[in-house]
């Protein structure tokens, strides 16, 4: 997935939406997902793209489908 | 074991390393470092992995596995133009590598100066754990190691 960023396409996501609507820290999100906060916050900035594995797991953590979350932008 | 505990024996693990290696030039038995270098590697393999406050996720996988191909990948380039280099005075010359200056005379002196591709094979590698560090740094940085939040 994070060759897309190099490709000029890019994921957005509303992680921080959600954080914020769940009362959630980028700290205690990533401990839940096992990464590191760092991870968390660079998702968040567009800087990296997750696995698929860890955009599921962020997507069920806050109860709604990975879409979305996570949308996928090609311009 | 702490991941600065680990740091810290892999310091003093280089520093017996060297130790060895003059131990190896001054019994002139290249077998004691090759030996030792080996043990080496395998200690600092079974200590790492009894770190327990080891923080590693996909990203910080994805910066490991990026830094060391573009490293790979341009040491490659180094190594096959200086191995060529080596070649032709290998070809060049009856002995392959002229003998060293002055200061350093060989003994016993029908030895092939075999010591001098060795060096330059050092150096090499040595230039690429700088590679590999300075890669490390790029792609950490594209991927946001630094980055700091409002949160």
């Amino acid at each position: 997935m994070h060759e897309n960023m190099e490709n000029g396409t890019k994921m957005k996501n509303k992680i921080k939406v959600f954080r914020a609507m769940n009362n959630l820290t980028q700290d205690a999100l990533a401990q839940e997902m096992g990464v590191a906060r760092q991870t968390i916050l660079a998702i968040e900035k567009g800087k990296y793209d997750p696995s698929l594995d860890l955009a599921f797991k962020i997507a069920r953590r806050f109860g709604v489908n990975i879409n979305d979350v996570f949308t996928y932008d090609e311009s | 074991m702490k991941q600065n505990t680990f740091y810290f024996l892999a310091g003093i693990l280089g520093l017996a390393e060297v130790g060895f290696f003059w131990i190896s030039v001054l019994f002139r038995n290249p077998a004691i470092i090759v030996v030792t270098f080996i043990l080496g590697i395998l200690l600092i393999y079974s200590a790492k992995r009894t770190i327990s406050d080891r923080r590693e996720d996909e990203r910080s996988a994805l910066i490991t596995q990026k830094a060391g191909a573009r490293t790979l990948e341009v040491f490659f380039v180094l190594f096959f133009a200086i191995s060529l280099g080596s070649l032709v005075m290998g070809f060049a010359t009856p002995l392959g590598i002229p003998p060293p200056p002055k200061p350093f005379p060989r003994v016993p002196h029908d030895e092939p100066n075999l010591g001098y591709f060795g060096l330059l094979q050092m150096l090499l590698l040595c230039g690429m754990v700088f590679l590999y560090i300075a890669f490390r740094v790029y792609y950490a940085r594209k991927y946001g190691e630094w980055d700091e939040d409002e949160e």
